[in-house]
């Protein structure tokens, strides 16, 4: 077994280690007088930038419809493969739209391909980062709760259009 | 004479608070002294390597962030760079310079981690919330950028996702000065205490031809004499433009390459981090982060290994390509998961409270031990 050696040439003053706790707690005094760091945060809510990923929700248009034409390019780049978008035809201009879309929360990694490969600025990361579910099949999220409208997500698309 | 004990296992974990994630060690004990020391690893394996071939070289780019989940933005950026230079791909300045940035930005809040929680391993419990404290402002910033506070997907293949907000210079530089006092505080507080220095100075002493034997790179072979550091002695992006300091172990309050050592050339090594930071805000050129990124990666038939100076150490990418938009094989060399093998060595004859102390010196990330 190697001698463990250990520092030996320490005072008495050093050795009972109270200047060592007074000058630590002498920092805890300045601290309590500096400007609080920390979010009490059930009652004091987090507001995230417009650059933060959220989850990823789909724009809701003005008219109440969405603005997805189904092209199914979210769903392809996902690398979790957490989307699946069922297409159909429309009258509407956009000629498709999608029937079913869904987002399984669960597998989703926040990466935001999706919101990045979207050709028409339909599924963008939203602000809400406080997802809670009571079992796994309350985590895949339909259309009713992905569509958001448009309003909320505005600075968001703002935030895209100049820097991404 | 010392009493000859019946020899024991302990087994320290997988929970255990100390062993800074899901890591069981096998202790074997006489009395209390510690005969050896095995790792049982792999508690958060997710299949990192296979799954990276079942995806394309874009998709990868979120896993690698979870793997040193502590230094998200230096796997994607070694990730990147080992693609790029797969592809002959040269990227933009400002985006090399960005990703110089952000990079020493990420050093620094990993370091923060590292001695902060090495402090609460000790038994020190202020300086791990000054040094989350501080790196709050780090992931502030990270979050300005991208949208995320830990796993960034910032780097992509021939750029970034995202160009820097105005705000971001000089919140950066405001940054900096705080945090140079702040580093200041941090070593009155733990670097130069006594009770600290004694629980820390030559114990788990790492001579320094065990250190290379075993492989073991970053911060921990610095501490233990060798001018050891890719940044300078295989310069990647423009780390060669900076001027900046490798610091290493001298041995100041025990024996060279103990504890004390490896802390300490954390703290140093974040002084050096934000000079280069300071260097490469005051050069960042203007450009288009966006221009060189392919549309479509497919590399032809090759291979590379490509390494970068990662807060722990070597990480290396090695990437084998047989023409289609997956990567045939990818091979990651994780500098935690080497680093951690030379724990047995460490731990031969010291108490069990030191196995803590020795094991939060070595600084390792399960989640990139285990990929
Ligand atoms: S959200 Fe965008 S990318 Fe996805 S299917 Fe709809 S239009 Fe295509
Ligand atoms: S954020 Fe990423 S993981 Fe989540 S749905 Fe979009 S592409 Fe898939």
């Amino acid at each position: 077994m190697p001698e463990k050696k250990r520092e030996k040439d320490l005072t008495i003053a050093e050795k009972l280690y109270i200047p060592e706790i007074v000058k630590g707690l002498g920092l805890t005094l300045k601290s309590m007088f500096r400007p609080k760091f920390t979010m009490e945060y059930p009652e004091v809510k987090f507001i995230p930038p417009a650059s933060y990923r959220g989850r990823p929700v789909l724009v809701q248009e003005e008219s109440g419809t969405e603005r997805c034409v189904a092209c199914g390019l979210c769903s392809r780049v996902c690398p979790s493969l957490a989307i699946e978008v069922q297409a159909s035809e429309t009258s509407l201009e956009k000629e498709r739209y999608p029937v079913k879309f869904e987002i399984n929360m669960l597998r989703c990694i926040f990466c935001g391909f999706c919101e990045e490969v979207c050709p028409e600025e339909a599924i963008v990361m939203s602000k809400d980062y406080e997802l809670v579910f009571r079992d796994r099949s309350e985590a895949i999220y339909g259309k009713d709760k992905l569509m958001v409208p448009i309003r909320q997500v505005e600075d968001r698309i703002e935030f895209l259009r100049n820097f991404k | 004479m010392a009493l000859k004990t019946e020899e024991m296992v302990l087994n320290m974990g997988p929970q255990h608070p100390s062993t800074h994630g899901v890591l069981r060690l096998e202790v074997e004990l006489d009395g209390e002294l510690v005969l050896d020391v095995k790792p049982h690893i792999g508690y958060l394996h997710r299949c990192f390597e296979k799954h990276a071939e079942a995806m394309n070289y874009n998709q990868i780019v979120p896993y690698t962030d979870r793997m040193d989940y502590l230094a998200a933005m230096y796997n994607s950026f070694g990730y990147a760079l080992a693609v790029e230079r797969l592809l002959g791909i040269q990227v933009p300045e400002r985006v090399e310079y960005i990703r110089v940035i952000m990079g020493e930005l990420q050093r620094i809040a990993s370091h923060l981690v590292a001695v902060g929680t090495y402090g609460v391993d000790i038994g020190a419990f202020t300086p791990f919330l000054f040094g989350f404290r501080d790196r709050e402002s780090i992931l502030t910033l990270f979050e300005m950028t991208c949208g995320a506070r830990m796993l960034y997907n910032y780097n992509w293949v021939g750029g970034v996702s995202h160009d820097l907000h105005p705000d971001f210079v000089p919140m950066t530089r405001e940054f900096l000065k705080y945090f140079k006092g702040s580093l200041v505080e941090f070593n009155n507080l733990l670097s130069y205490n006594k009770i600290f220095i004694e629980r820390t100075a030559n114990v788990g002493v790492l001579p320094l031809d065990t250190a290379v034997n075993y492989g073991v790179t970053g911060p921990n072979l610095r501490a233990s004499g060798l001018k050891w550091d890719l940044r300078k002695n295989d310069p990647y992006s423009v780390y060669d433009r900076f001027d900046f300091e490798i610091p290493v172990g001298s041995g100041e309050k025990g024996t060279t390459g103990d504890c004390w050592d490896r802390y300490y050339v954390r703290i140093r090594e974040m002084e050096e981090s934000v000079k280069i930071i300071e260097q490469a805000l005051d050069q960042l050129p203007d450009g288009d982060v966006h221009s060189a990124i392919p549309k479509r990666i497919k590399p032809v038939v090759g291979s590379i290994y490509s390494r970068v100076e990662n807060p722990k150490g070597e990480l290396g990418y090695f990437i084998i390509s047989d023409g289609t938009v997956n990567p045939y094989r990818m091979k990651v060399r994780g500098p935690s998961f080497v680093n951690l093998t030379v724990m047995g060595e460490l731990c031969k004859g010291h108490l069990v409270a030191d196995v803590i102390a020795i094991l939060g010196s070595i600084d390792i990330v399960l989640g990139e031990v285990d990929r």
